[in-house]
């Protein structure tokens, strides 16, 4: 049977196949690799993509998981400056940003991540020791400041742990550090417990005084507003009565027409409105009517 | 493949090869006829079984993203669009990519809402108590150890639990999922270092009683600050925080809250009172400007109609002034000698001098008065 065009090229199609399968491999986006030759890396790839090598055993191909590790590390003890005893435990995002610097490192190793976590747990030991021991317990905590001193701290430890990775040549970046707890040792949070009962204590007095003295303030206030108000009310009838009387010194006026007829008027009522009721007027027989009375009553002693 | 290959082959010759077609002139014995048939026919299924499977390889290529999901693919491990979110591949359209290995199609859920909780600042808990919303006993005068409960130190040297629960949308699918290799704990990290850092400047009394939601706003913002600077591609939803005084400190607290209780009533009370002081006040400011006008007004109108009977009363006068006084004398003295309860006439002496007359007022007098 003769070989047909056909056949070849599907043959050739599998020769291809199988030789992309040999020479060729992808690194993908979340990756960088290193490729080895015999055994040495050759050739470090930090973008994704299709790549060529020389097959097993030849080239090797190792990728690495290139995205931001999360590393939490362990509470460790250490004196701050003014010898408080603080423990810490931070935690750390960090990547491999170079596979040719990182994998004779750490290739060794069957879990090189581990390995290399546990590299960073003795770096970062040193980095979190540095820092406490430079500041202060009321760098860390402090109801002024906003902050700052904290965040600075941990940019300490950044630093430190950045530049330490750098000097070691470890092939990987610190991403961020940050402070997961903060706690005080064991007896140290009983003290804190006294104290805190001591302000508690304190606290409750001073609201029980505060409300008592608040409470008297609102009474003798309302108290003088009360006054203000009955004394404003009180001036306010006088200037009443005052504007009445103006008003009646118009009618006054008419009375000038003859006073004496106006001061006659005046005793009449006023004799009236004295004797109105339950009263006893005692007088001699010389008051008019009265008077008419006299010498006519039959008791009447004889002159 | 190969099977393939040599029915093709086959039908090749058959159909066209002009040297194939004279063996079938030939005399064949039926036998090995038969035989040929049915391998024809085996072959033409295999065909069309091949046909069929390269067909599905190819539409396998089709996809389709879900509702709740965005796609990438990687072509070569390369995203084939750019990494931009943009490039992301929505639900509603049928997708093609080509077959694995070249293309890889990576799907990622940014569905409903992801919740990471910090725990790091609370006390032990087993998951029934924290169900029941039990404390676990803690009698005062145990210490915490930092092994097993957790705290965080206020700004004024205090000790407090406190938890918080942040929920958030992956608003960056390609940045969450391909930058970190465990995105929710570095969005968990970030909640654990906001809430300590919020609780190392607030006061205690401030955490728990004054400004919770001061405080609180602190954790989240705090907490949104971090996850803008690590880029996570989250948007954050909601941010709860829950704080709680020391058990081992219970009581003394709760003393506290009473003594705020108390004094919030005595408050209360000294604003009810302050209410009826100042009420009573303007009521009796009130009658008495009332009373005034009232007063007021009867002066104004008795002045007024005095003057009117003067002037009614005057021409009388003018005309006999001695006998008008008189008659108006008499008049009201006949008027109030009436209203007079005991009138008494002392008359003259027989000398002609007049008599003394001594009264004696007594109480009895002004009771016995009807």
């Amino acid at each position: 049977m003769r070989r047909n065009p056909l056949t070849l090229v599907i043959g050739i199609l599998l020769i291809i196949i199988f030789g992309l399968w040999l020479f060729v491999f992808q690194v993908r986006t979340t990756e960088v690799a290193v490729v080895t030759t015999f055994g040495n890396p050759t050739r470090p790839i930090t973008e994704p993509g299709a790549y060529f090598k020389w097959p097993w055993p030849i080239q090797k191909v190792w990728p690495f998981d290139k995205r931001v590790q999360n590393f939490e590390d362990k509470l460790t003890e250490r004196q701050t400056r003014d010898n408080f005893t603080l423990l810490m435990a931070v935690y750390v995002g960090w990547k491999i940003t170079d596979p040719a610097a990182f994998f004779p490192k750490f290739i060794s190793s069957d879990d090189p991540i581990k390995e290399a976590e546990r590299q960073l747990d003795r770096l970062l030991g040193n980095a979190k020791a540095a820092a406490i021991g430079r500041h202060s317990l009321s760098d860390f905590v402090s109801a002024a400041g906003g902050g700052t001193n904290f965040v600075a701290i941990e940019n300490e430890i950044l630093s430190t742990l950045q530049s330490q990775v750098r000097s070691n040549n470890y092939g990987l970046e610190i991403e961020f550090v940050g402070v997961k707890r903060l706690q005080l040792p064991q007896n140290v949070s009983q003290s804190v417990f006294d104290r805190m009962t001591e302000e508690r204590k304190r606290l409750a007095e001073q609201l029980q005084n505060e409300g008592d003295a608040e409470a008297q303030n609102i009474r003798s206030e309302a108290n003088r507003k009360a006054q203000e108000v009955l004394a404003t009310a009180r001036g306010k009838a006088t200037e009443i009565k005052g504007k009445a009387l103006a008003e009646a010194t118009a009618s006054l006026s008419v009375f000038k027409q003859n006073p004496e007829l106006a001061i006659f008027l005046l005793r009449l009522n006023a004799l009236e409105g004295s004797l109105k009721d339950r009263s006893i007027l005692v007088f001699d027989q010389n008051m008019p009517p009265f008077d008419l009375l006299r010498g006519s009553a039959t008791n009447w002693p004889a002159k | 493949m190969s099977n393939g290959i040599d029915m093709n082959e086959r039908n090749h010759s058959h159909d066209e090869s002009p040297e194939l077609t004279a063996p079938a002139d030939t005399p064949v014995d039926a036998g090995s006829q038969a035989l040929s048939e049915a391998l024809r026919s085996s072959f033409a299924i295999v065909r069309f079984v091949m046909i069929v499977l390269v067909l599905v390889f190819f539409a396998s290529g089709f996809f389709t993203v879900g509702p709740a999901q965005r796609a990438i693919i990687l072509r070569f491990g390369k995203p084939l669009h750019g990494e931009s979110e943009q490039a992301l591949l929505g639900p509603g359209k049928l997708h093609w990519s080509m077959p694995y290995p070249i293309d890889e199609v990576v799907k990622v859920n940014i569905s409903g809402i992801q919740t990471v909780e910090s725990t790091t600042g609370w006390y032990a808990e087993t998951p029934e108590q924290r169900l029941a919303n039990i404390e676990p006993p803690a009698p005062a005068g145990t210490p915490l150890n930092p092994l097993v409960d957790g705290y965080v130190l206020t700004g004024d040297d205090n000790i407090i639990h406190s938890r918080a629960t942040l929920t958030y949308r992956i608003s960056a699918p390609l940045r969450y999922v391909f930058s970190f290799v465990n995105a929710s704990n570095a969005v968990q990290d970030a909640l654990d270092n906001a809430l300590l850092w919020a609780a190392s400047q607030f006061r205690v009394d401030d955490v728990l009683r004054h400004d919770v939601a001061g405080f609180q706003e602190a954790v989240r913002r705090r907490a949104l600050q971090l996850i803008q600077q690590q880029d996570l591609g989250i948007t954050v939803e909601q941010c709860v925080v829950q704080s709680v005084r020391p058990r081992q400190l219970k009581d003394a607290f709760d003393q506290v809250n009473s003594a705020d209780e108390a004094r919030g009533k005595a408050v209360i009370a000294a604003h009810a009172a302050e209410n009826q002081i100042t009420n009573q006040a303007s009521a009796d400011a009130r009658s008495i400007v009332a009373l005034a006008q009232v007063e007021s007004d009867q002066l104004v109108k008795d002045l007024a109609a005095q003057a009117e009977r003067f002037k009614d009363i005057l021409p009388q006068y003018q005309r006999a002034p001695g006998l008008f006084t008189q008659q108006q004398l008499s008049e009201t003295l006949g008027r109030v000698l009436t209203n007079v309860e005991d009138k008494i006439l002392v008359a003259e002496g027989a000398d002609g001098k007049p008599r003394e007359l001594r009264l004696l007022f007594n109480r009895e007098f002004t009771k016995r008065a009807p």
